[in-house]
């Protein structure tokens, strides 16, 4: 059995670097399948080809139960007034072991298999570039080695890429179906990931993400990118947990990364407001509005008035002014809190810089010149 | 009331015969009262059913809304996500802790198990009627947890979220949990001295019926796993409200532990839900094919191996969660283990149709039914215990799909199905058959649209407890939402055909399916104490001596003919 299983094995593994060998014209990931959605990392072929071993056991094993079902069940119905016999096998001790050992070895043989493409998925390769994950309640922030930082996760393309998961604050997962890659991120401990995608997916448009959309819609040429979800249940925002991945070649990504490092030193400061602003809001609209309506946390229509009217901001109060007041909520949000809000927001420090904080105060002082439903700048189209 | 001296010598006086013909359990005494405070095991697991039915109709309720808001991405029937979160929740919690987990042992098996055996009680009435209001107070503080605030933790209720959420129904729901674990413990306990104690002379162990066989194994599963439960709910209790850090790390603690303690106790949960159903299926195949149950002892061994292997395969549940690559590794060694006996028993259940005299009863097409989705419920247990493909299906609606084969379209479609089968013994009246028959057809039909959509939608990368949703699964979720308005109008219909047998149902015979086990020697509805004298145990799967009776519509077990015959 075992070998018959390891010959299904080979064949199949032979079938796919044919296929493979086939599509080296055109190389890109494994196309979608009835069960698996397209397989673009290296470990994906492993883990599918996996399944389907497992999947052609289990259809034979269904069809054995339910054509015997369905034909013991027609052969030998009852007719009315037939004597109930006892001329039927009571046990078979031969048979029966028969069928207790044929699904132990089936059994250790996908175990075997399970294990071999395990180890693959497990284990990073020692020259693997290294991206810092922070997840929390309920946004992704991605690190590089340079000080970039960003919201979406950009890879290099044939190259092992080691994600470094951390939580800070309750259990979530990161999943990258295309990729076949999930890893809890517990709060309290690092955990690792590693893929390694081959094929470039581009670059996303420009200004192509609404701040104020409420999911990630399917514009960012969707076709390409592949999605990254959390997995693990974290409350009212888990289903916004969700980001894609670009992969891009290696001098593509290189420059974005020096890009994204510094984008918002680029920017002029009478600009900063209108330019990084709606940038920076994009990480704080699954809590906050613009448009006066109650998230988890306070709109942001009006906040500057309405910072300014509490009591322990102003001269000789705990904050003297309200970027004051604002600042902190960013870098220590749990130091005020104003009812009916729950402490429920997540620290900021290390991710946003002087600048970046600059530029949401800003923002939220220059909130009329922006479409409250779309987050737009109007006054773009005025200067135009 | 008067008490009679029991008599202190000559033969017992045989009351039952005594009574009038219309004297049974429920007719015995009257009033409100003699059903509170009963110590009779038969009105305890009446009562039990009702109770759970109730739950379960509670459960659906909120299954069909989480079916409905996900008929859509974003919004559908609710604008916040926390509402929807809350759904979940207590479907998942319902449905486990109120519904599935009591269903089979607490309320049916408190009303067969007894009379199965040839004894006239449990081992301990007053402790059954005990966990009985045990178990009611912790439906009213699950209910009542509603109205404190919710909860919105999942029925896992991992750390460190549950301990930090705001919604203010969490300590009271983990109560609940707490205090229904204690029921469960009583019932098993209670189960476990009874099976070993008051089996009547020839009630060998081999014996025994194979439901009482499942019964007795999950039995000990109750016994053993749930104080586990007890504990790490109670530790979670602690740290929400003193904040002693024992899970969350951010005092010192680690929610890894958290998972390791809930699943030690809530994977062989599933065997407590999943043994039970399998003892049923086993009787009902037996015998509704009027022929013996093939490789009894296999199909007994199986129960207990499995009831053993539950203890050690927890890990599997965390094979992502940042556990070792060596635990995992064992972890999904062992697990396949649990493959064997499950797939044993499945063989024999087939091959006990072979050469058999199949009536394709109701209960019966529960019994195929449950083949038929068990097999794939278990099937694709496979990919889920390798490691490989475990991660990319982990915390998908993959898994979703599964657990909902092995426990709605397994544990309760064979509880469903032994409420069709014992429905003629417990209340005395036949239900409709053809209807029951087309509403298992309606469910099981029903059952088959909304889950196996959730396979592909699992293994397409759709995460479980999403809210909210990329359109492109959203083909998938129609279907399986339709599929769930098919299964709610089965279940409405089988409702009808059982409740309809109050009303119009003919008075059921003592033996309607031709049943060999103790329950069937009996009266339908059963006598007060069930047996006038110790009853005679025969051999339960020997169907050679059992003779329809046109006169009563049943059967009748001829017992000179099994005397006369060489069946040792």
């Amino acid at each position: 059995m075992l070998t018959s299983l390891q010959s299904i094995n080979l064949a199949a593994t032979k079938a796919l670097a044919l296929a493979a060998s086939a599509q080296a014209g055109q190389a890109g990931p494994t196309p979608p399948t009835f069960w698996m959605p397209k397989g673009a990392s290296t470990i994906a072929p492993g883990v599918d080809h996996t399944l389907d071993v497992i999947n052609w056991i289990c259809y034979f094993f269904f069809a054995l139960v339910v054509v015997l079902t369905a034909v013991f069940a027609v052969k030998y119905r009852h007719r009315k007034g037939e004597r109930f016999g006892s001329d039927h096998p009571h046990h078979n001790t031969p048979l029966e072991l028969f069928w207790t050992i044929v699904p132990t070895i089936l059994v250790i043989g996908i175990f075997v298999v399970g294990f071999r493409s395990y180890l693959d998925i497990y284990t990073a390769p020692k020259n693997a570039f290294d991206i810092k994950v922070t997840a929390q309640k309920w946004a992704w922030s991605f690190q590089y080695p340079n000080g970039a930082q960003s919201d979406d996760l950009y890879v290099p393309a044939g190259k092992p890429v080691r994600l470094v998961l951390r939580s800070s604050d309750v259990l979530h997962s990161l999943y990258i179906p295309d990729f076949r890659v999930k890893r809890d991120i517990v709060p309290g401990r690092y955990t690792y990931a590693w893929f390694q995608c081959d094929y470039p997916t581009g670059m996303p448009g420009k200004d192509v993400r609404d701040p104020n959309a409420k999911t990630v819609e399917g514009a960012l040429d969707a076709a390409q990118a592949h999605a990254l979800f959390c997995t693990e249940y974290c409350g009212t925002g888990h289903s916004k947990m969700n980001r894609y991945v670009y992969v891009l070649d290696e001098a593509s990504f290189n420059q974005w990364m020096v890009d994204q490092s510094q984008w918002i030193d680029k920017i002029p400061e009478e600009e900063l407001y209108f330019k990084a602003g709606p940038k920076i809001f994009g990480r704080c609209v699954q809590c906050h509005s613009l448009d006066g309506s109650n998230g988890i946390g306070p709109s942001w229509k009006g906040i500057v008035d309405r910072v300014k009217a509490y009591p322990f901001v102003g001269e000789g109060k705990k904050y003297a002014t309200y970027q004051d007041y604002i600042r902190t909520s960013i870098l220590a949000p749990g130091d005020y809190v104003v009812p009916p809000y729950a402490n429920a927001m997540p620290t900021f420090k290390g991710q946003l810089n002087d600048k970046a904080i600059d530029a949401v105060i800003g923002y939220m002082e220059h909130l009329d010149e922006f479409d409250p439903k779309t987050g737009k700048y109007l006054k773009a189209d005025a200067a135009k | 009331m008067t008490t009679v001296p029991l008599p202190t010598s000559g033969p017992i006086r045989d009351t039952i015969e005594a009574r009038p013909e219309s004297d049974n359990y429920l007719t015995h005494t009257r009033g409100v009262l003699s059903w509170i405070f009963t110590l009779d095991h038969k009105r305890i697991g009446v009562m039990y059913m009702w109770s759970v039915l109730g739950s379960f109709l509670l459960g659906g309720i909120f299954a069909l809304l989480v079916r409905t808001e996900l008929l859509t991405p974003g919004p559908t029937i609710t604008e916040d996500a926390n509402t929807y979160n809350q759904w979940f929740t207590l479907h998942g919690a319902i449905m486990v802790f109120l519904v599935i987990i009591p269903s089979i042992p607490a309320a049916l098996g408190n009303i067969i198990l007894p009379i199965m055996l040839g004894a006239k009680d449990v081992a301990f009435p007053r402790l059954n009627l005990f966990s009985y209001y045990l178990w009611v107070c912790g439906a009213v503080l699950c209910v009542l947890s509603l109205a404190m605030g919710g909860f919105d933790t999942g029925w896992t209720f991992y750390t460190p979220y549950s301990t930090t959420t705001t919604a203010g129904g969490v300590i009271p729901v983990l109560t609940a949990a707490f205090i229904l674990g204690f029921s469960s413990i009583f019932t098993g306990l209670n189960f476990v001295v009874t099976v070993h104690k008051l089996r009547p002379p020839g009630m060998t162990w081999f014996k025994m019926p194979l439901f009482l066989w499942a019964l007795y194994a999950t039995a000990i599963i109750q016994v053993l796993a749930t104080p586990v439960l007890g504990i790490t709910l109670l530790l979670l209790i602690v740290e929400r409200t003193v904040n002693i850090g024992i899970f969350n790390p951010t005092m010192g603690g680690d929610p890894v532990l958290y998972q390791h303690f809930f699943w030690f106790y809530s994977h062989p949960a599933v065997y407590i839900m999943i043994l039970p159903a399998m003892g049923i299926i086993s009787e009902i195949i037996a015998i509704n094919s009027h022929r013996s149950i093939f490789g009894y002892r296999f199909i007994a061994f199986s129960s207990i191996a499995i009831a053993m292997f539950s203890f050690i395969v927890w890990g599997h549940h965390m094979f992502t969660s940042g556990q070792s690559a060596l635990m995992n590794t064992l972890f999904s060694a062992i697990s396949f283990s649990v493959a064997i006996p499950s797939a044993v028993k499945v063989f024999n259940w087939v091959a006990t149709l072979y050469k058999g005299a199949v009536s394709l009863t109701t209960p019966m097409w529960y019994a195929l039914a449950f083949l038929f989705l068990f097999t794939i419920g278990g099937l694709t247990g496979l990919p889920l215990a390798t490691l490989s493909t475990d991660v990319h299906l982990h915390d998908t609606y993959y898994v979703v799909a599964h657990f909902h084969y092995v426990m709605m379209g397994s544990a309760l479609i064979a509880m469903v199905g032994g409420l069709h089968h014992w429905w003629p013994k417990i209340f005395g009246r036949m239900y409709d058959e053809r209807l029951g028959t087309v509403a298992c057809w309606i469910i099981f039909i029903g059952f088959n649209v909304t889950f196996f959509t959730q396979f592909m939608l699992g293994s397409q990368g759709m995460p479980r407890r999403y809210y909210d949703y990329q359109p492109e699964y959203q083909v998938y979720h129609v279907i399986s939402t339709i599929g769930s308005y098919i299964m709610a109008f089965g279940f409405t219909l089988t409702a009808v055909s059982l409740f309809g047998s109050f009303f119009n149902g003919r008075k059921a015979p003592a033996n309607p399916w031709g049943g060999r086990s103790l329950e069937w020697q009996c009266a339908s509805p059963p006598p007060f104490d069930n047996f006038a004298k110790t009853p005679r145990v025969g051999d339960c799967y020997d169907f050679s001596v059992v003779h329809w009776d046109e006169k009563t519509g049943g059967y009748w077990v001829d017992e000179s003919a099994e005397q006369k015959g060489s069946h040792a």
